[in-house]
């Protein structure tokens, strides 16, 4: 009996949480003009017209590469920050540990606006660079954190020993943190990408004309058009967001490091 | 001392503002197997990871081999060290762990091949080579350790706590086996151990360390039968410790008549060393336990509690029952105050 | 080894520099703006704000859907995460993976369903002109309802992760202890699990909340302009007036909320023990 609420409780749960996507998924098949579900019939022509939409090449373009540059620089920095904050004894390191987390607790909006009044407009930086410069603060709080709780389990005699075996400081670095902390820094890496590539509030006001970042694109045609093409694409970032998490699952059990 | 291989000469260590070890003078010999052994927080693993170059000193220097090495990185002066948690690298197996600071060298690989093979064989690891340390027992890694560090023919191989990881049956049984490897290398070995029967049981010498200063420094049998202090006593076994005032011994509680003059400040009695169902004083016995081939008491005396052990063949005296005991001259031991 | 705090600060002080600079600096720019008037320091803008009724409106519409979405995460949270700490091995970590996933997905895309489902001629207005208890659909899109629905979806996850890893860690025996000793199941809930989940519940309540509060594709595709939230407001302000001190007041508020509702159930675990 206990066993049969159990389940139906779960169940309520997981149709409310992922029924959705099975909605969209088939709704973005559908063979008719209008976003409609049940679909009008069943075909894969939405999910092909996405692909021919230059608006949208160009801002998945964009978003790729936003996502990929953004967190490997906020791992450039986080890393080394990460390494700091649990092997030294710094001065202020409740501080700087504050300081990188901060974009986190903040709204993203008001990130975005801050940059554009502040920086972009006053220094006159072009629309791509800011968008740059948001998704890698944006990602930096992510990235620190999962590195940090991977580095927190490595005790830090392991180098020593590497040093009294003749590596130089750097090399005790690459040839025993790094290979050790790998699954750490590539969860941070996925979970980095995710966050920046699905990321709106940010990326709304630095967003300027011709220069949008998918999400923001998406947003802008759902105003103007109400066909199933924006269905069929959310259907297909579905599918690779699960792509992307199934794989780094099976490679390293990601789900730990979230 | 023309022999010196080791040389700490004033070797003063800080942590922050707060000094661990003001100005240690200490030589080792070459090949010799030393034991620094104190209480926590006495200043022996901060001198051993000041010897490792692990912690630069404050202020004066160390040599080793006639050489400078003070302000050396820990990377250049060919020092071992055998870490309490053995500091093994869990991304690479038993083999890569030994072969590590071979393959830093940039050897042929057929050195690093055979001096591998053959550091693993000193430990008794043949055949584990493609285990990865979380595979292994703690016993097992810890021999891991201990051959990664041999095969870089150290000068001097250090050793943090090496036992104390172990179960009571596999910390015997490292001992031997720690005296074997040494023999075998010849290579000069300082281990770190707060255990004072571990101390006295492998090392050539001791250095009995408080509050980072030395105590006493001797072979075991110098500091087993002749401590010089109350705390290297206590160290060693000596467990009724009392202060001479003229032909008596004192402390809080009160005091006791020896019947005879003592000539240093404080004296010093195992409980082996109290003699039991006869003499001039008289107690209550507070606690008993049997022990094999002695019965332990605790007695209650005008000392407070005197802990002393009774050969077997004297008659059981149960607790509450009243004894007599003597602290004889001839097993007391005279300690500077 | 030789550690020194140069060396340490030199490797994280570009992180902290990148962050204060791209960051800290603009946002506690912004935040000022509203403080400043040409005569000084000033309260004026936030006086100004809270005067008009539109943005008074507002502003209590996202606490009360915050504090709504928070609280069913919270009461459905509770029940999924016990039925899950209670699945066998196997079971608990697919379901548990399933309640992660929606995270990793875009929230445009999580949110465009509820267009397909509560849109005029979505599922739900089929069944109902169907089964004819409407004669023409009715509106359900632009509704505080869409928006609180699409804001729970989004956000429910979060809630059910904390409080699973919360009831992962109470101790194997203690709750058939306290049945044992003749506890009803609602007197192991509020005396046995929820203090010693509270943990959980501060973080997955501040998570939900402060997402709820800070979020804005939800309520720009569910709301629009009719169900204005903080975030939707922010944006026709800066976009559709220019008012820069509005948005630094709005900025502000979400702030100091998204700070007030962890501190505030801080208290309520710390009081209930």
């Amino acid at each position: 009996m206990r066993h049969f609420a159990n389940w139906g409780i779960l169940g309520l749960t997981l149709i409310f949480l992922i029924g959705p996507f099975v909605i969209i998924i088939l709704a973005g098949a559908s063979a008719g003009p209008n976003l409609a579900f049940p679909p009008e019939g069943l075909s894969l022509k939405w999910y092909a017209k996405v692909f021919t939409i230059e608006s949208f090449r160009a801002s998945f373009v964009l978003s790729m590469a936003l996502a990929v540059f953004g967190t490997i620089t906020a791992l450039v920095l986080g890393i080394p920050a990460a390494y700091a904050l649990n092997r030294y004894d710094l001065p202020g390191a409740e501080t700087i540990r504050t300081i990188v987390a901060a974009p986190i607790i903040v709204p993203g909006i008001i990130v975005g606006l801050a940059l554009l009044r502040y920086v972009v407009v006053p220094m006159n930086v072009t629309v791509t660079v800011a968008l740059f410069m948001a998704h890698t603060a944006l990602v930096l709080p992510y990235a620190v954190r999962v590195v940090s709780s991977s580095m927190h389990n490595l005790r830090a005699d392991m180098e020593e020993a590497a040093v009294l075996l003749g590596c130089s400081r750097m090399q005790a670095f690459t040839k025993v943190v790094l290979p050790n902390i790998r699954g750490g820094v590539l969860a941070a890496f996925i979970l980095g990408f995710v966050t920046s590539f699905n990321q709106v509030p940010v990326s709304l006001f630095l967003s300027g004309p011709g220069v949008r970042t998918l999400p923001i694109d998406m947003l802008a045609y759902m105003e103007i058009t109400f066909d199933p093409s924006i269905a069929a694409l959310s259907a297909l970032l579905a599918f690779m967001s699960l792509a992307i998490v199934f794989v780094a699952e099976r490679l390293l059990g990601f789900s730990r490091y979230v | 001392m023309s022999d010196t291989f080791v040389q700490l000469t004033d070797l003063t260590l800080t942590y922050g503002k707060n000094i661990a070890v003001p100005a240690l003078n200490l030589s080792i010999r070459e090949g010799e197997l030393i034991a620094l052994l104190g209480p926590s927080g006495c200043g022996k693993t901060t001198t051993m990871r000041a010897i490792a170059g692990l912690l630069a000193p404050a202020s004066g220097s160390i040599h080793i081999d006639g050489r400078d090495v003070t302000r050396l990185a820990a990377n250049k002066r060919g020092i071992g060290l055998v870490f309490q948690s053995y500091a093994l690298f869990p991304h690479l197996n038993a083999f890569e762990n030994v072969a590590f600071g071979l393959r830093l060298q940039k050897l042929p690989e057929a050195e690093i091949k055979s001096r591998t093979e053959q550091g693993m064989a000193t430990v008794g690891l043949s055949g584990f080579e493609g285990r990865k340390p979380a595979e292994m027992s703690g016993g097992q890694q810890q021999r891991l350790a201990l051959a990664r560090s041999l095969v870089m023919r150290p000068k001097v191989l250090l050793l943090d706590e090496p036992l104390s990881n172990l179960d009571a049956r596999l910390r015997l049984e490292m001992r031997t086996e720690l005296q074997r490897v040494q023999k075998e290398t010849g290579v000069t070995m300082v281990f770190v151990t707060h255990d004072q029967a571990e101390a006295l049981a492998l090392a050539d010498r001791i250095v009995l360390m408080q509050q980072g200063k030395i105590e006493q420094l001797g072979t075991p049998a110098q500091l087993y039968a002749q401590p010089e202090t109350a705390f290297a006593a206590e160290f060693m076994g000596f467990e009724n410790i009392f202060k001479v005032a003229g032909d008596s011994v004192q402390n809080d509680h009160g005091s006791l008549p020896l019947g005879y003059r003592p000539d240093s400040a404080i004296l010093a009695w195992r409980p082996d060393g109290v003699r039991v169902g006869q003499g001039p004083h008289q107690g209550r016995v507070t606690a008993c336990s049997f022990a094999g081939g002695h019965r332990e008491y605790v007695i209650d005396s005008a000392l407070g509690p005197v802990k002393a052990n009774a050969d077997i063949a004297l008659p059981e005296a149960q607790i509450g029952d009243s004894l007599s005991f003597d602290l004889p001259q001839a097993t007391a031991r005279p300690l500077r105050a | 080894m030789f550690r020194n705090r140069r060396e340490g600060l030199a490797l994280a002080l570009p992180a902290a520099i990148f962050s204060t600079l791209l960051f800290l600096v603009p946002v506690a720019i912004l935040l000022s703006e509203a403080f400043r008037s040409d005569t000084g320091f000033s309260l004026q803008g936030y006086v100004d704000f809270f005067a008009s009724p539109l943005n008074r409106s507002v502003f209590l519409r996202t606490l009360k859907l915050g504090v709504l979405v928070a609280g069913s995460a919270a009461i459905i949270g509770y029940a999924a995460a016990f039925c899950i700490v209670n699945l066998p091995g196997k079971a608990r970590g697919t379901v548990f993976g399933m309640v992660v996933l929606p995270l990793m997905i875009s929230p445009v895309a999580r949110t465009y369903a509820w267009i397909v489902i509560l849109g005029r001629t979505g599922i739900v207005n089929d069944a109902i002109v169907g089964l004819g208890l409407s004669a023409s659909p009715i509106r359900l899109l632009f509704t505080e309802t869409a928006v609180f629905l699409g804001l729970l979806q989004l956000f429910l996850p979060l809630m059910i992760i904390s409080l699973v890893s919360a009831m992962e860690n109470i101790p194997r025996d203690v709750i058939p202890a306290a049945r044992v000793l003749g506890a009803s199941w609602l007197n192991v809930f509020f005396k046995v699990i929820l203090p010693l989940t509270k943990e959980g519940l501060v973080i997955g309540g501040t998570l939900v909340f402060t997402g709820a509060l800070t979020a804005y594709i939800t309520p720009a595709i569910l709301g629009g302009s009719k169900v204005l939230m903080l975030e939707t407001l922010l944006y026709q302000k800066v976009n559709v007036s220019n008012d820069f001190v509005s948005a630094s007041v709005i900025a502000m508020i979400l702030i100091a909320m998204s700070f007030a509702a962890n501190l505030v159930l801080k208290r309520i675990a710390t009081a209930r023990s």
